[in-house]
């Protein structure tokens, strides 16, 4: 399971250094966002916050911006999202798209407010570049977390488990 | 025997986790923003080199997963009116795909090739294997470093122009600040060098991929399809490189300069292989200490 979470995140990070390549626009897209927020919500909270680290550190490593900049914005992030699940029932797929929403601007004024702090450049244009994000992300990400309950969900997980069982199963009724 | 931890024990140390992960961050961004020497890109770079045999081969996939599938539609269409000739032909489309991303790399490189022979510029040719995750900055990976002679602030362009600027080095990576990106700037001038004055800047211009060319004479005359090139005063680009051409353009006065967007004439969202020019500016001679009349008076 571990494996699956650390391949999750390199191969979101890796997808995400070659989206502008394909086609400019999907910049927009944060696919390291989506992972942090997916794992976020399995209310994990140590889990969510070493996914959050190490995707943002990662994606800083790619990036000119401050090193450490995402690191802090995603793993703040993911603790806020687990300490959130905790208290309110957000398994229903429908609230999940306000909470993705909520964190890619949270994650869009973070990141710009180090940037301030920290005496660099300022990053502008910040309306149109965080709304054209959290658009992206946010449907992007509905569909993303769909395929992420299939591979991840404890229930998927039980029936792979017993898929080998119903199949020794269904042989030896056929031979009865 | 494995320790089993209650799902509170595990809440309580959640805060300390936090804390933790959080403080490592604050001390590299303070480090990465109090280094002006260049050394702060040193973590990064270092990480890039090691990531960069697996961000060649995920590019190139990546490469051929988008035209793979832009085929895939039109395969489609022709699959609907004749199954068989689609079958004897995606051994051919997969041939031709083959042949067409050759030849464009070969049109690409021999642009390049001109440049250098026309040019006289000494260049590393190098492919971009990555661009910036982030939407706040525009840079790209290459996959040659300083053991290829590239250093930092060395010019990047292509046959068409000036690209970007080196701004970190590995030993097999280097990272380019792109031209289009807002604290990327260069001397430019409009028309021809030597004989325009109408001398300016150009620095990135929001993320519609144009440039913002500043400080241009109000009383200069510019039109809109002008094409502008580096003035070399900048020690970074050598004069006489394409920039772009004028799009758009508001007359100035004696008192404000012109309002003018530039084009730029190098297709950087689509960069394939690009030219590092090993090119050393030449250096500036110091101004002079002492004025004429004390030099004059101690002479006497």
């Amino acid at each position: 399971m571990k494996l699956k979470i650390a391949v999750c995140v390199a191969l979101a990070v890796l997808l995400q250094t070659n989206l502008r390549l394909v086609w400019s626009p999907l910049v927009h897209l944060d696919l390291p966002l989506i992972v942090v927020t997916y794992f976020a919500l399995r209310r994990d909270v140590v889990q969510a916050l070493i996914v959050g680290f190490a995707a943002g550190l990662a994606t800083d490593f790619f990036s000119k911006g401050l090193l450490g900049a995402n690191g802090f914005s995603k793993t703040l992030i993911a603790y806020l999202i687990a300490a959130l699940v905790t208290r309110v029932m957000l398994d229903n797929p429908l609230a999940r798209i306000p909470v993705l929403a909520g964190a890619v601007a949270l994650d869009a004024a973070l990141i710009v407010l180090l940037h301030r702090l920290l005496s660099q450049p300022s990053l502008v244009p910040f309306a149109e570049t965080a709304a054209y994000k959290m658009i992206a992300t946010t449907v992007a990400g509905t569909f993303i977390f769909y395929m992420f309950d299939i591979f991840f969900s404890d229930r998927a997980r039980q029936r792979r488990h017993f898929a080998f069982r119903r199949r020794a199963a269904r042989r030896s009724l056929v031979r009865r | 025997m494995a320790v089993t931890r209650t799902q509170k024990e595990i809440r309580q140390r959640a805060p300390l986790w936090l804390l933790a992960l959080l403080g490592v961050n604050l001390v590299l961004m303070s480090v990465s923003a109090r280094d002006e020497s260049g050394h702060k890109r040193l973590i990064q770079v270092w990480a890039q080199a090691v990531a960069s045999p697996v961000q060649s081969l995920f590019s190139g996939a990546t490469g051929a997963g988008a035209g793979f599938f832009q085929h895939l539609g039109s395969l489609n269409r022709a699959a609907t009116e004749n199954e068989d000739l689609r079958r004897r032909l995606a051994d051919t489309e997969t041939e031709l795909r083959s042949a067409q991303m050759a030849r464009d790399e070969n049109e690409r490189l021999r642009g390049l090739l001109d440049f250098r022979e026309k040019g006289g510029y000494q260049t590393v040719t190098a492919r971009v294997i990555a661009r910036d995750p982030s939407e706040w900055f525009d840079s790209v990976m290459i996959n040659r470093g300083s053991s290829s002679g590239i250093e930092k602030d060395m010019p990047v362009v292509t046959h068409e122009g000036i690209v970007g600027r080196i701004i970190g080095v590995s030993p097999v990576t280097a990272q380019v600040l792109l031209i289009t990106d807002e604290r990327a700037a260069a001397g430019a001038v409009v028309g021809q060098l030597g004989a325009s004055q109408a001398m300016g800047s150009v620095r990135g211009y929001g993320s519609n991929g144009l440039l913002d060319m500043r400080y241009v004479s109000g009383l200069e005359v510019v039109k809109q399809g002008d094409l502008v090139v580096t003035t070399g005063q900048d020690s970074i680009y050598p004069a006489g490189l394409s920039v772009g051409q004028v799009v758009e353009f508001k007359q100035g006065s004696a008192t404000s300069p012109h309002e003018i967007k530039v084009k730029p004439s190098a297709r950087l969202n689509s960069l394939g292989e690009v030219a590092v020019l090993l090119y050393h500016p030449p250096p500036r001679t110091p101004p002079p200490t002492t004025t004429p009349s004390n030099t004059d008076r101690e002479r006497k």
